[in-house]
């Protein structure tokens, strides 16, 4: 790396003679080619390989069957978007995404949004609460799976045992449909917590407060302060978090790997875990590829959203 | 400033912690190296993949570890590569590479699959070379695992699909427990009866959503899965979950879901460790699984263990199920030593002594004919007489085309189809709309699989 | 302020409920980590065997540790790489000028768009070609650089005075130079942000080394514990608790330490 950088800066450490200065402007430009060869290359190189390239071969993928060692034999056309728009089970997949992803932008904003708003007012001891509320942050996702898959599991698990005790009707968390997807739901909010929360304080704390002086002395309510002082002024944040979780649920796969292996019933057969089904336990890589493109296709349009809010708020 | 100096000194805690983890780490591995490369220095390596998990894996490591040291030619290392699903891709994707095992274990429905991608090399060509005497293990295991006459893999694993039941359980509430060939309504008998009398302290029985129970339910019955004879006569082209054998036998269970004396515990590896825990304590009174239960259902089980053949539908004798399990393939991707020694470790495994051991250990058959005299064998037939009800099961069957397994490829996908169906039946849907659906998506995947690959 | 004295108990009310559902789940698998299994398989939440018994079979007959040390090396490669290759990327987008260069910016930008769990197919074919398999490259490499890196980065660049680039200019200094003297240390708190991400983003990895990794030797931790928790038929709860408990340990420590840090730098990666 050095190496190939030394030879190229040689010129600007010589002493500058008049000449030289002259030729300034345009030797410097000759030089930030290469600069930005080295500089960029290696970046440019993975990306190509790892992000531009394989989305192209996914696309190509896609229009293909694949034999039994994966490789692309028969070119189809569309028909595994068709097969796949028209099958009962995908479109199921894609509900299960839907109901996820709503579920757990929500929970995590407003749990997040409850937990900031409660560590921002300044009380003995908060620091100690502020920490504990960060705390999911350090949790990897195979360690939330595992705390919560016991906690689901039946006969031994804490809401089998609460339910026993209170004399609730046992619920199969993991093996009933419905509460499966609350379990997972529950499970990926907790995980989400964390981050949210964090960074929805840092957004609270960064209110200024002469406008809740100035709210409170002209009498307003801790909840007319909170939607008309607190939320206008964190909505930028908010909005950063909402699209930040609604893509990492678009993308979850641990969890619902380790907890309920997209069952039962498919239930919690999200999009990333459906691709994982067809290719790699299925051994379909074409019809996993043409669900890969479609689930490139949604999370590129949220970020792309994101993107478009971001860039309005740089240029402020 | 003093905030600067109060960051400044965090830093620093930190920086201290993950130095001290990495010398931590470096400490540590530096200690447990040298051990293992001693001993592997001169050794050929041979990588072996399997699938066991629980006293299956503790006691295939055990048999890893007497190769070793039976021998210092050779140094197998065993890897577990998740649940059978997993392994097939993942043997296929990696072939070539420097990843890949030289011997891996491959459950029973991939044979068609991992023969045609042809990866492997026979073992019938090591059989040829050393004259090993094949007969000595049972040829019904053989026979599931080769074709046209070459031996493309050794079976290994394998075991028959049963029914346990808790014996003492039905005693404590007086009744009389199933026959050893039950019928359906054999079943719902003592099921009904352990859920009303036990005030519904005990669940009566549990059917896991599993498509191997799925196709053994039509093996029993004497119908086809899929056409071709199961695949025995050619290529199957269609498959047939919708006949009337399957609608009975799903409707059966529906019915005592619905009464509340069968209960769901779901599918995969989570349902079958719950209803296994459910079992031992005492609060499931009986269950289907493969006879490799055995040695988890037996080890430190207050409880005496029944377990009777599988269950087959009411007014029709039963046909019989296929085995189960795997069986033990060699790649050609590694040179002639490491096939070589992939092949004196697969005999290591076959031999009479290690395959008692393996049936006490894990309640697999033991396929060696001479296992039967092993003491260790003979002792565990004397202590649970009922642990010999697999392997006469087997051989109670006639081998035909509906009970010999299904030769086709995309099996994996039949079972994640059937298992759907399976969940949607449990929690009550319309079962004939179920199975068509399963079948229609199958039908549709087997079509396109043989168009893929040119059949 | 009378209004405030008369809420704080209600207050710290909520805030004890608030933390005890966050923590719950923590202290409930660190507890069940020190039950014998048979208990917990009975159903029974209490025990008069407290013992870190578990903790010691964990150690013993799995590779948990070998685990953390290889999810140790890749996320500390990766945090390394991303630092290195992210920043000269940025430096070259907000100090060089070079043919091309707004287009080359947007079009990794667009690479932000593009989800990597959507490109595994062709990804296992390209790690498979280059035999990187089974090994901590096939874990590392992929993830050297990253897109959102280089664009957190060069926001942090800009806000570089350009005074300080003409005096660089006059005192002669290079490119390279500049880069390592001035624009490094100015911009130290994102890259301790970029240095953070990448390591927890790395470390919470699954599917990937899932479809990648082949053996206990190159296992990262997430997958590792996957590994133990297929193999548990028996659902050997304990060792499993004891087992997640001495993952989460070192995340918690470095982030109770860290705290400030993250807080600090991930509000100024969401505000800017």
């Amino acid at each position: 790396m050095q190496q190939e950088i030394t030879p190229a800066s040689k010129p600007s450490l010589k002493p500058k003679t008049l000449n030289q200065a002259n030729a300034k402007g345009f030797n410097l430009h000759v030089n930030d080619k290469w600069y930005a060869l080295a500089f960029l290359g290696p970046s440019v190189l993975i990306l190509g390989v790892f992000v531009f390239y394989p989305m192209l071969r996914t696309l190509y993928l896609s229009l293909f069957l694949t034999n039994n060692v994966g490789r692309p034999t028969v070119f189809i056309g569309l028909k595994n978007y068709v097969n796949l728009l028209t099958s009962s089970a995908y479109q199921a997949s894609l509900q299960a995404t839907a109901v996820y992803v709503i579920g757990v932008v929500a929970f995590t904003l407003i749990l997040g949004l409850l937990l900031a708003q409660m560590a921002v007012r300044k009380l003995a001891g908060i620091q100690w609460f502020r920490t504990i509320f960060s705390a999911t942050m350090g949790v990897s996702v195979s360690v939330a799976a595992i705390f919560w898959l016991f906690i689901f599991s039946p006969s031994i698990g804490l809401f089998d045992q609460i339910g026993t005790l209170l004399h609730l009707p046992l619920v199969q968390w993991l093996t009933t449909p419905g509460p499966a997807m609350i379990a997972v739901i529950i499970s990926t909010v907790w995980m989400n917590l964390g981050f949210t929360f964090l960074i929805l304080f840092g957004a609270l704390q960064m209110v200024p407060q002469p406008l809740y002086e100035a709210a409170a002395i002209e009498g307003a309510s801790p909840s007319y302060q909170f939607f008309h002082v607190t939320l206008p002024m964190i909505s930028p944040t908010l909005f950063f978090t909402s699209t930040v979780t609604l893509i990492g649920a678009f993308k979850s796969f641990g969890l619902i790997d380790l907890m309920t292996a997209g069952g039962p019933n498919n239930a919690t057969n999200l999009m990333v875990y459906q691709v994982y089904r067809d290719a790699f336990l299925n051994g379909n890589y074409g019809l996993a590829s043409a669900e890969s493109v479609i689930l490139a296709v949604i999370i590129a349009l949220f970020t792309l959203l994101q993107f478009k809010f971001l860039e309005k708020r740089v240029t402020y | 400033m003093t905030t600067k100096n109060g960051s400044q000194q965090r830093l620093l805690i930190l920086g201290a912690i993950l130095v001290a983890v990495i010398a931590a780490f470096a400490g540590w591995s530096v200690m447990s190296k040298p051990a293992a490369q001693a001993q592997g220095a001169k050794r050929t390596k041979v990588v072996f993949w399997n699938e066991m998990t629980g006293p299956a894996q503790q006691q295939l490591n055990t048999f890893v570890k007497d190769f070793n040291q039976s021998q210092s030619k050779y140094e197998v290392v065993s890897e577990f590569e998740g649940n059978y699903n997993e392994a097939v891709q993942k043997i296929i994707n990696t072939h070539g590479t420097d990843a890949s095992p030289a011997v891996f274990q491959s459950m029973d429905i991939s044979t068609s699959q991992i023969h045609h991608t042809g990866y492997t090399t026979p073992v019938q060509k090591f059989i040829d070379e050393d004259h090993y005497n094949v007969n000595q293990i049972a040829a019904g295991a053989r026979a599931f695992y080769a074709n046209k006459g070459t031996q493309l893999s050794m079976p290994f694993n394998t075991s028959q699909p049963v029914l346990y039941y808790n014996a003492t359980l039905l005693k404590k509430y007086k009744i009389t427990p199933p026959p050893v060939n039950p019928s359906y309504s054999d079943i719902t008998r003592v099921a009904t009866q352990l859920t009303d009398r036990s005030h519904k302290k005990v669940q009566g029985m549990t059917v896991e959503i599993y498509g191997w129970l799925f196709e053994q339910f039509m093996a029993n019955a004497g119908v086809s899965l899929a056409n071709q004879e199961d695949g025995h006569a050619g290529t199957p082209t269609a498959v047939n979950f919708t006949n009337a054998a399957t609608v009975k036998t799903m409707k059966w269970i529906q019915d005592n879901l619905k009464k509340g004396d069968f209960v769901n515990y779901g599918a995969g590896a989570n349902a079958q460790n719950n209803e296994t825990a459910s079992f031992l304590s005492g609060r499931l009174g009986m269950f289907m699984q493969s006879s490799a239960s055995i040695g988890q259902l037996t080890t430190g089980n207050q409880d005496q263990l029944g377990i009777t053949y599988y269950p087959h539908p009411d007014g029709q004798k039963s046909n019989g199920v296929a085995i189960g399990g795997a069986s033990l393939w060699i790649s050609n991707d590694k040179p002639s030593n490491v096939q070589r020694g992939a092949w004196e470790f697969i005999k290591y495994l076959m031999t009479a002594k290690s395959q008692a051991q393996w049936q006490v250990a894990t309640g697999y058959l033991a396929l060696n004919k001479d296992s039967q005299k092993e003491a260790v064998l003979q002792n565990l037939y004397k202590k649970l007489p009922a642990t010999k009800v697999p392997g006469e099961q087997l051989r109670a069957a006639t081998p035909n085309a509906t009970n010999s397994g299904i030769f086709l490829q995309g099996l994996i996908q039949e079972r994640n189809l059937t298992q759907t169906a399976m969940e949607q039946i449990y929690n009550g849907s319309d079962i004939q709309k179920s199975l068509a659906t399963a079948q229609k998506s199958m039908n549709a995947y087997i079509q396109g699989n043989n168009r893929a690959n040119g059949y | 302020m009378i209004q405030t004295k008369t809420r704080k108990p209600l207050r710290y009310l909520v805030l004890i409920l608030l933390a005890i559902i966050i923590l719950g789940p923590f202290i409930l698998g660190f507890w069940t980590s020190l039950l014998p299994t048979a208990d917990i398989a009975k159903g029974a939440l209490w025990s008069t065997h407290i013992s870190f018994a578990n903790y010691a079979e964990a150690v013993k007959q799995t590779a948990i540790l070998r685990y953390l040390l290889n999810s140790f090396v890749i996320s500390t490669l990766t945090m390394a790489a991303q630092l290195l290759f992210c920043s000269l990327g940025a430096y070259a987008f907000v100090f060089l000028k070079f043919k091309g260069r707004d287009l080359l910016f947007y079009l990794i930008l667009a690479t932000m768009m593009l989800p990597f769990e959507a490109e595994v197919i062709p990804n296992f074919a390209t790690v498979r070609q280059l035999n990187l398999l089974n090994h901590y490259a096939v874990m590392v490499i992929p993830f050297l650089t990253s897109a959102f890196g280089i664009f957190m980065l060069r926001q942090a660049f800009r806000q570089i005075p350009p005074e300080l680039k003409e005096a660089a200019d006059v005192e002669g200094l290079n490119h390279w130079q500049f880069y390592w003297r001035v624009t490094l240390p100015y911009a130290r708190i994102s890259l301790f942000t970029l240095a953070a991400y990448s390591f927890l983003e790395s470390w919470n990895q699954y599917l990937w080394p899932m479809l990648t990794t082949f053996s206990d030797k190159f296992r990262p931790v997430q997958d590792g514990l996957r590994q133990l928790q297929s193999q548990e038929t028996f659902n050997n709860w304990g060792m499993i608790q004891a087992s997640a408990v001495i993952v989460v340990v070192p995340t918690l420590i470095v982030l109770f330490v860290g705290q400030h840090y993250f807080k600090n730098g991930l509000n100024e990666g969401a505000t800017k």
